[in-house]
């Protein structure tokens, strides 16, 4: 399955679901991942980690393997 | 504390999501005089004041660290949210005054919503509708208070617009609470799980919906007024205008977040604020050098050469006066890194640099305490607590007095002038920059050591998470940045102060007494001398000089004896008082001369205490420059170390490993450069 870290730069995708098993899920929610949602990657930091999204009209930076448990339709 | 803030007037808590504008606003409320109080037994801090006395409103304004959720996800973050629902001090606040940002409805009403569901009494405090109005949109405050179920005020915390009516609003809100409505807030820890809060966002999604409203007067979105004076509002348009981002911080992220460049310019400006540090504060810490020596001198010339004029003199002013040093330093620091912050740049640092410091157990945001730690370990620790997860912070805390302080450089750069005459001034830099780079280094290992057997030193079982909003640019606001500045300079004042007066005075001691009026030879000596050399007998049969003896059998593997004994044991207070006590030791009396040149002279002369070995050699000056790379020589870091992790076993294994190592690496380095053949 697609996830977010899969994107490359200024690619678009939409968030299907968050893989709950991971630690900072809720975080991710909290802060605008959710369902549905449209993302864009904006930047990568060198080595790729961590990435910066749009999420809801803001820039969110997360580490690669948060990026990974969002999965994209 | 005092008791102001205890009586019964109402209590109003400011909360907000990061970025939201809380800081500003409290700022605008309080003035400068709130006070900032760690919650018992925590080390999580909170502000308290009074609303300043012009808006006409007597209530307690409790500032609460910036959070997402009402949910917990630390330890740290745990302590805070309780403090909401029930202060230790003051209770449940009356209102709930929250900021949020207005182009960021969908993301920053999920915490007014978990307030609400929480049943606390709410008010909106609606900030940054200028970045919206740049969209061409604006939000209809009533369709808001209507479907969020509380009253919403825009303000302008920039300019301080519209937090008169604020406070009107939330005079008016307490007042209408009835006896019958009060009622302590539900905690809602567990009862939101993922999927409960995935359909909040879909409620708030539909709230924002419904509540943007195209900028009236605007001339690109007349066709969207029309649609909507008829009725036929095309909702998503609304809100794919307000998920835009702008444009300009996008322009400035392709340079300063780029993998290459955006790594360049950070440690150009990281750079740039290390020198800083040093250039722009080196005057003003001289001046405060001499004041302090004049006020001494002054002080001991009026009171007399007796004990209690030594004591006004070298205990008190000059205790006071190592204190203060420090703080231009700490003000320049804290500016610099204010309006860094408040720029939004500090966050896309702590990005950038995320990754490497995560290889060796640290977080992105381990950086700026580490830098911060180039001044001072004292506000460096207290700048850790923006770590959230706890063993990280643990991690920054324990490596921060490996970070070079300032206070190390008067003894650098005497020992350093030792190896090196000053016509060679070049080469002093070199090494001294060599020095800093080596510290680092050491810093780095450490951390990576101790992150090996991390599960041993730091039992946490906190998730390691890096999730950061990077906000746009925005013009710092400066006199709030200077108001911050100010309050971390009396924040260190206040932590530190106390105890490097206190064991400047204990040491006074120590090395004043019992030997306090030694006879000396005045033959052919002017007054001063006659006090120098007095001072220097004096401390040669003194307590401290006992103490230093005692740990003879210490120093003699490094070469060294017990009169640099006395001096590291002096330096406790303050790792630059080194220098004055070798001074003293050394029994330095030529004034004709920089004190540094006549106690290099003097060290040149000195040998070993009972034989005519010499006692500084290139060997044990280069042991002595690695003891103070390493050795934790700082009262004042150990009492911030023990606040900031809430036990004593952090601290002490800093005081023992750090100085074991200092000791281990200076016997091997003085022992193998002499078996190189160095003298």
């Amino acid at each position: 399955m697609k996830s977010a870290a899969d994107l490359k730069k200024g690619e678009k995708g939409t968030i299907m679901l968050i893989d709950e098993t991971h630690p900072s899920a809720r975080r991710i929610l909290e802060v605008g991942f959710t369902p549905g949602q449209e993302i864009e990657l904006i930047t990568k930091s060198l080595f790729s980690d961590p990435i910066a999204f749009a999420v809801r009209g803001t820039l969110i930076a997360i580490r690669k393997n948060e990026a990974e448990c969002i999965k994209l339709l | 504390m005092t008791t102001e803030f205890t009586e019964k007037i109402p209590f109003i808590t400011l909360l907000g999501p990061p970025n939201s504008g809380k800081t500003t606003l409290f700022n605008y409320l309080s003035g400068k005089n709130y006070k900032t109080v760690n919650y018992p037994g925590a080390t999580v801090e909170y502000s308290i004041a009074r609303i300043l006395k012009k808006y006409n409103f007597e209530a307690n304004l409790l500032d609460s660290p910036g959070i997402i959720s009402l949910i917990p996800e630390s330890l740290d973050e745990k302590v805070s949210i309780e403090a909401i629902y029930n202060h230790p001090r003051f209770g449940t606040p009356d209102l709930v005054i929250i900021t949020v940002d207005a182009s960021q409805l969908s993301r920053h009403l999920l915490l007014v919503n978990q307030l609400i569901e929480a049943k606390f009494k709410v008010l909106i405090a609606l900030t940054m509708t200028d970045m919206l109005n740049k969209k061409g949109l604006d939000v209809s405050i009533t369709a808001l208070e209507r479907l969020i179920g509380c009253n919403v005020v825009k303000i302008d915390g920039r300019v301080g617009k519209g937090v008169d009516q604020l406070l009107k609003v939330a005079e008016q809100n307490i007042q209408d609470t009835h006896v019958e409505d009060s009622h302590e807030p539900i905690v809602i820890v567990g009862k939101n799980n993922n999927s409960t809060l995935i359909e909040l966002f879909k409620k708030i999604e539909q709230i924002e919906r419904n509540v943007l409203i195209p900028l009236e007067g605007k001339d690109q979105v007349d066709l969207v007024s029309a649609n909507k004076r008829l009725n036929i509002l095309n909702e998503t348009n609304n809100i794919n205008l307000t998920n835009q981002l702008d444009s300009t911080s996008l322009r400035i992220d392709k340079i300063l977040l780029h993998k290459i460049w955006g790594l360049a310019v950070f440690f150009i400006i990281m750079a740039g604020i290390f020198t800083s540090i040093f250039w722009l504060a080196a005057p003003i810490m001289n001046l405060i050098d001499d004041l302090f020596g004049y006020m001494a001198s002054q002080a001991f010339t009026y009171l007399g050469n007796n004990w209690y004029g030594d004591f006004i003199a070298n205990g008190i002013i000059t205790g006071t006066g190592s204190v203060l040093v420090f703080v231009p330093q700490i003000l320049i620091l804290f500016l610099i890194l204010g309006i860094l912050e408040d720029t939004g740049y500090l966050a896309r640092g702590a990005m950038l640099i995320d990754k490497p410091l995560s290889k060796i157990g640290l977080n992105g945001r381990s950086f700026v305490p580490m830098l911060s730690g180039f001044a001072c370990a004292i506000p460096a620790m207290l700048a850790a607590r923006t770590i959230p997860n706890r063993r990280e912070r643990l991690l920054t805390i324990f490596i921060i007095p490996l970070m070079s302080c300032s206070a190390r450089l008067p003894v650098y750069a005497l020992l350093i002038g030792f190896l090196f005459p000053t016509n060679e001034a070049w080469l002093a830099g070199i090494i001294l920059a060599a020095i800093y780079v080596f510290s680092t280094a050491s810093s780095i290992i450490v951390a990576a050591i101790l992150n090996k057997f991390k599960s041993k030193f730091f039992s946490s079982k906190d998730n390691s998470s890096f999730i950061l909003e990077l906000p746009s640019y925005r013009k710092p606001k400066l006199s709030v940045v200077a108001n911050n500045a100010y309050h971390s300079a009396k924040l260190y004042f206040r932590k530190a102060g106390p105890i490097i007066i206190g064991f400047s005075i204990i040491l006074w001691f120590l090395t004043y007494f019992p030997n306090s009026n030694p006879k000396v030879d005045t033959k052919g000596l002017n007054q001063d001398q006659i006090i120098q050399l007095q001072k220097s007998e004096r401390l040669s049969a003194s307590y401290a000089a006992d103490l230093g003896k005692s740990i003879q059998p210490l120093m003699r593997p490094l070469g060294l004896d017990w009169r640099v004994g006395v001096s590291l044991i002096s330096a406790f207070t303050a790792r630059e008082v080194f220098v004055s006590s070798l001074a003293l030791i050394f029994k330095v009396t030529d004034n004709t001369q920089p004190l540094q040149n006549s106690i290099i002279d003097a060290m040149r002369k000195a040998t070993i205490d009972g034989s005519n070995q010499k006692l500084f050699t290139t060997s044990t000056i280069i042991g002595l420059i690695i003891f103070f790379v390493f050795a934790l020589q700082c009262l004042s870091t150990i009492a911030v170390s023990k606040k900031e992790t809430g036990s004593w076993k952090i601290p002490m294994l800093q005081l023992l490993v750090f100085t074991s190592m200092a000791y281990a690496f200076t016997f091997i380095s003085v022992n193998g450069l002499r078996l190189l053949g160095l003298p």
